[in-house]
């Protein structure tokens, strides 16, 4: 029994140092294995990638360089994905940047969601902090040239702008969890860490109106603005005459910000005229008649855009005509799609659209949606042999003549050329000319 | 080795036969008949249709005159109601077997601009002025009775009808964009209650009323119906966005099954959806030969399962039948 107890103890010991003894050997065991020089995954690589050696010597360097991983991010041998790297770029990063998008986020920069970090950011070093290619708003420039030439043209400009962290000191390069473009905090609340809403001065400047929780930028530009007061440039009459009781009721009422009148009402206080010409046609755009009426499109206030509209026009429309802005936007970036109509393509849908009322379909400007509103820019008599016009009847339908819709689609056909609803020439002609059928 | 009974003497081969039939015969007996009964339920109700007519004028006399951009249908057993909203007129047809006869026109300096038609139990024409913006009522004379306007409306007063819709008791239903809400009134226009449009919607242009009187508002925008029973005081979703099997929804109908058919306006065509908003499939398809469908915008049923289309930029009516 004894003898069998020591053997037990005289083989634990020897377990012991068995495992030791790999532990120990394992890394040697490995680095046997492979043969690697010493400085395998950083000072040989740099041997050759001569360049990084001058890049290393900046005083912002990535941490996986500054520890000499080159294969942290590379491998060095072979890779499906571009410079040898061992992840796609759009991944890449995230593999150990994992917290830049908060969970619940209500905006997101259309970079970071496309992985695109290197468009900042420098991946091996930089001269500026957080390794970025360029220092404050100049990084920015690049993408959003429209408004930093705002900021830069502006009389007026915007503190926060000009400071030291630039674009930075309003809104948050990654993500934001608590407002939209990407702002650090909702604009009512950003605002208010640097205006006081309680003095006298705001209340005066505001007509005694209690917009100290509305929405600023209904009204100022924070990028800067030819206006005093950094209104936007395009401002209402009413608001730059500072008559706001022209819509709203008078300051002391127990509901202020309430409007006088509801929906397209309230406009047709001032454009009655155009209103009642509006009201004259045969199709209304009916949003314009809802309770929110001409506001669906229109800011009542102040707007970087002409004619006071909410955003670009195909931004607008898109928000209810997704449906037709997608196939816009399938023709136009298909690079085949060479012969599009130039309103398809600068995305200009009022150019064939009536945005209130139309004697004509479907809101067209013309009275028909073909010669009438295609004549604007083509010389359609000239178009083609084919015979079109007032008296060629189209063989499919005896209530319809041959016109530009007979062979077109005019908001984009998606990947079909030449703005045709068939995927070729052929396929279009057949189906009147069915004896050609192949 | 026997198994003894008072009645019989059983064998261990007619006790599995037993057995099977209760396993095997007895369920497919049960699916079957399950299937002959509820048809719609097994096999979902899949929607066909067939082409039978298109309707180009209103075919009078030696100079018909065509149809302009129709952008209503309205129906019922025997009758074809056509809003030429180009023309500025409705036309009355009757159904004769699989043909139409020749068109009586109503034209009433009333009526400017017809968009959606709809006939009551009585044979009464209702249609939307897209001019106007009210709805006109015409009695089955073609003679103009009137515009419905809700008597005692409770506040707000101000209304604007996108839609409307009849139920079986012939009582008016308007979808009223102005106010967010739908009003529901008596035939003769009196107001017995509304229904707030629920929180979140993008555009509702359509209403309709199925065959239990349940209330559907069709959102164009965000192309989604929502729903709410005859009693109820709020709105609930029918259905997620159906982007993905449609363009712009423009208007819709519900059949004497439940399901529903959504006139697909950008797409051109016909979408069909069982009772739980689930996809059926697509009736028709975008074109200009008979049979196909250039921005059509209103659709109607009726009970001998003749399906009406308001083809409006292909300038006719296409009449088809329901194959069930």
């Amino acid at each position: 029994m004894k003898h069998y107890e020591m053997s037990l103890q005289f083989k634990g010991c020897i377990l012991i140092l068995v495992v030791s003894a790999l532990i120990i050997a394992a890394p040697a065991y490995s680095e046997n294995t492979f043969k690697l020089k010493p400085g395998a995954g950083s000072a040989i690589c740099i041997e050759c990638h001569e360049t990084i050696q001058e890049t290393l010597k900046r005083p912002y360097v990535h941490s996986p360089m500054k520890k000499g991983e080159c294969n942290g991010c590379h491998n060095p041998h072979t890779s499906p994905f571009g410079k040898l790297l061992n992840n796609d770029i759009n991944v890449l990063c995230s593999e150990c940047h994992k917290n830049i998008i908060p969970e619940k986020s209500r905006s997101i920069h259309a970079v970071v969601i496309e992985g695109n970090c290197i468009s900042c950011h420098d991946p091996h070093a930089s001269d500026n902090q957080f390794v970025l290619l360029k220092k404050g708003n100049e990084l920015c420039v690049d993408c959003h040239k429209d408004l930093t030439d705002v900021s830069a043209k502006a009389e007026f400009k915007h503190e926060p702008v000009e400071k030291k962290k630039g674009c930075l000191n309003c809104h948050n390069p990654h993500a934001s969890a608590d407002a939209p473009f990407l702002l650090i905090k909702e604009a009512t609340v950003l605002c208010k860490e640097c205006h006081r809403t309680d003095e006298k001065r705001f209340a005066d400047r505001h007509m005694n109106y209690p917009v100290a929780n509305s929405q600023c930028t209904s009204c100022h530009n924070p990028h800067g603005s030819g206006n005093r007061g950094i209104i936007f440039d395009g401002v209402h009459t009413p608001v730059a005459k500072k008559e706001c009781d022209k819509c709203h009721e008078g300051p002391s009422s127990s509901t202020p910000l309430k409007a006088i009148k509801d929906g397209v009402e309230l406009c047709r206080s001032c454009h009655s005229e155009m209103i009642n010409e509006m009201y004259s046609k045969a199709h209304l755009h009916w949003p314009l008649v809802d309770n929110t009426g001409c506001l669906h499109c229109h800011s009542p206030h102040a707007s970087r855009q002409k004619m006071l509209l909410k955003g670009s026009i195909v931004n607008l429309c898109g928000e209810c005509h997704s449906d037709t802005v997608r196939l816009q936007e399938i023709s136009i970036n298909n690079p085949e799609n060479t012969k599009l109509c130039k309103p398809v393509k600068e995305r200009d849908c009022i150019s064939c659209h009536a945005p209130h009322s139309s004697d004509g379909p479907l809101l067209a400007t013309g009275k028909s949606f073909s010669f009438e509103t295609c004549d604007k820019c083509h010389d359609w008599q000239t178009h083609s042999t084919h015979p079109i016009g007032e008296k060629v009847i189209d063989t499919r339908n005896k209530n319809l003549i041959v016109d530009c819709l007979s062979c077109h689609l005019a908001c984009g056909t998606g990947n079909k050329p030449a703005m045709m609803p068939y995927e070729s020439t052929y396929v279009l002609c057949v189906q009147c000319h069915e004896a050609y059928k192949r | 080795m026997y198994y003894v009974s008072n009645a019989t003497r059983h064998t261990k081969g007619d006790y599995m036969r037993e057995a099977l039939k209760k396993i095997i015969i007895l369920p497919i007996a049960a699916g079957l008949l399950y299937f002959i009964l509820f048809p719609e339920a097994t096999f979902g109700a899949a929607a066909k249709i067939r082409h039978l007519l298109s309707v180009y004028s209103d075919n009078k006399g030696e100079d018909p005159v065509p149809l302009r951009q129709p952008e209503g249908v309205g129906c019922n057993e025997n009758m074809l109601l056509v809003a030429d909203s180009g023309n500025g007129r409705l036309l009355r047809y009757a159904l004769k077997d699989e043909g139409i006869t020749s068109a009586e026109e109503i034209k009433v300096p009333q009526l400017t601009y017809p968009l959606k038609v709809r006939i009551n139990s009585k044979g009464d024409i209702y249609t939307l002025d897209g001019k106007q913006r009210r709805i006109v009522h015409i009695g089955p004379d073609g003679m103009f009775r009137g515009y419905v306007d809700p008597k005692g409306l409770p506040s707000p007063e101000e209304y604007v009808p996108k839609s409307f819709a009849i139920d079986t008791d012939d009582n008016i239903y308007i979808l009223d964009i102005f106010s967010a809400r739908v009003l529901v009134l008596t035939p003769s226009g009196e107001y017995l209650r509304q229904i707030k449009f629920p929180e979140k919607f993008g555009f509702f242009s359509d209403i309709t009323v199925d065959f239990k009187d349940d209330i559907l508002l069709l959102d164009s925008t965000n192309a989604r119906i929502v729903s709410a029973n005859k009693q109820a005081t709020a709105f609930s979703p029918v259905t997620e966005s159906l982007r993905e099997v449609i363009r712009f929804p423009a208007s819709f109908i519900s059949d004497d099954r439940g399901r529903i058919f959504l006139v697909d306006r950008n797409g051109g065509m016909v979408v069909a959806l069982g009772q739980d908003g689930s996809f059926l499939g697509q009736l028709s398809q975008r074109g200009w030969k008979e049979g196909l469908l250039n921005h059509p915008s209103q659709a109607c049923l009726n009970t001998k399962g003749k399906l009406f289309i308001a083809d409006t930029s292909n300038n006719r009516v296409q009449i088809f039948e329901m194959l069930r």
